[in-house]
């Protein structure tokens, strides 16, 4: 479920800091820019692991931060394709089942993912397995007996394998002006990283 | 910024449970000696320098990823929590004998399954390639897994919260497995004789 990433990156510390060891004050740098954030392509990045190589702290003309360029890992959550992993139900629709990790809430099963004989009970707002049934149309289904069926409940805890991930890199561009106005994009914020199960 | 290797290596849960949680015990000491330093500064009416006052803009992306993914590591529901250092070095010495890839040791280890339709779903083929052998990987598996959470051996550390903690559990291990145990458990005595017949009269009693 996590990776370890080596990434390559410079950073500032601030003269503040400078009463701390270098490793600390570097780490904080690093943790400030990427714990719970999501690097694209790579995953969620969780926490520093170590600093593999620090170079020597070079000031910049015009301030006063020693810059340092830095070599160092970093935990990442990213499950690979066909990893097994326990998942908790935030909530069901029509089109499927949206599942949470506590840290980590983009799971989502789309309705072909759920095991075969299996429906959406609007009344419930639950998706329901009746094992063993032969049933294929939705409408069968919906007509068996409440006791049979297997419903699958918000906050229960299920198991899903991994099918697949999404990256989503959300860059703005440059602000559109309309008749001398300038037009602020309010449109839905795709999650920047989304797994399939 | 570059990325130099997406995926250098794997780890499991267990690790990361522990990173998580020593990292905590060192915020949690950090915030202890700042609130006592701060105390100690308006007891003696002096403002010193403010040093550590930058930190905690730093910790709250960290904070909240960090607690979230203890809490979910550390959940009922997870093996992860079961886990001990030496149980899992063991359990991956094991499996080492068995022809298993990489990614399907690593999720017997996450996942600790202790039946066998469980580790269906992690191992493909499982009946051709391990028929027989099903039920030794399920009883490796048991052995692994010991009293709930002792990260405690592994992170050093004098945090009230953490030692409450752990102390809770060991006692709850204990009295699952062997309630004659406890009575000596908890009294300290160096008359090796002498607490043994007292601590038994004491189970006696109840």
């Amino acid at each position: 479920m996590f990776v370890l990433s080596v990434i390559k990156d410079t950073v500032a510390v601030l003269p503040a800091n400078f009463g701390l060891p270098p490793e600390q004050a570097i780490t904080n740098e690093l943790n400030k820019k990427y714990a719970n954030k999501v690097l694209h392509d790579v995953g969620l990045c969780m926490s520093v692991f170590d600093l593999s190589e620090v170079g020597e702290g070079k000031v910049r003309y015009g301030d006063g931060c020693l810059w340092y360029k830095v070599i160092f890992r970093l935990v990442v959550f990213r499950p690979f394709a066909s990893e097994v992993i326990l998942a908790k139900v935030k909530s069901s629709d029509e089109e499927g089942i949206r599942l949470t990790l506590g840290f980590f809430d983009d799971i989502y099963v789309p309705l072909v993912y759920l095991p075969e004989p299996s429906a959406f009970d609007p009344n419930e707002r639950a998706h329901f397995w009746l094992m063993g049934s032969e049933a294929t149309s939705s409408h069968e289904l919906l007509d068996s007996p409440l006791a049979e069926r297997m419903y699958i409940d918000t906050g229960e805890v299920v198991r899903v394998r991994v099918e697949a991930d999404e990256f989503y890199d959300d860059e703005p561009g440059p602000p559109k002006v309309a008749e001398g106005v300038q037009q602020v994009k309010t449109e839905n914020r795709r999650a920047p990283y989304t797994i399939t199960v | 910024m570059e990325v130099i290797s997406q995926r250098s290596a794997l780890l499991s849960n267990f690790e990361v449970l522990t990173l998580l949680r020593e990292l905590e015990s060192d915020h949690l000491a950090k915030a202890r000696t700042a609130l006592k330093i701060k105390k100690e500064e308006e007891a003696s009416g002096a403002s010193s320098t403010r040093v550590h006052m930058a930190p905690e803009e730093v910790l709250e992306n960290l904070r909240t990823i960090e607690v979230e993914a203890i809490q979910y590591l550390a959940a009922d529901y997870q093996p992860t929590s079961r886990q001990t250092e030496a149980g899992i070095t063991q359990l991956t010495r094991n499996l080492a004998t068995y022809d298993l890839t990489k990614a399907e040791k690593l999720q017997i280890v996450n996942l600790a399954p202790l039946e066998p339709v469980e580790l269906y779903v992690i191992v493909e083929e499982l009946e051709d390639r391990f028929g027989e052998q099903i039920d030794d990987i399920l009883s490796m598996v048991q052995a692994s897994l010991h009293k709930p959470s002792s990260s405690a051996p592994v992170v050093e550390n004098n945090v009230q919260a953490q030692v409450f903690y752990t102390e809770d559990d060991v006692h709850y291990e204990d009295d699952a497995e062997n309630w004659g145990h406890d009575a000596n458990e908890i009294v300290f005595d160096d008359h090796g004789e002498g607490a043994g017949i007292e601590g038994d009269l004491d189970v006696e009693d109840e």
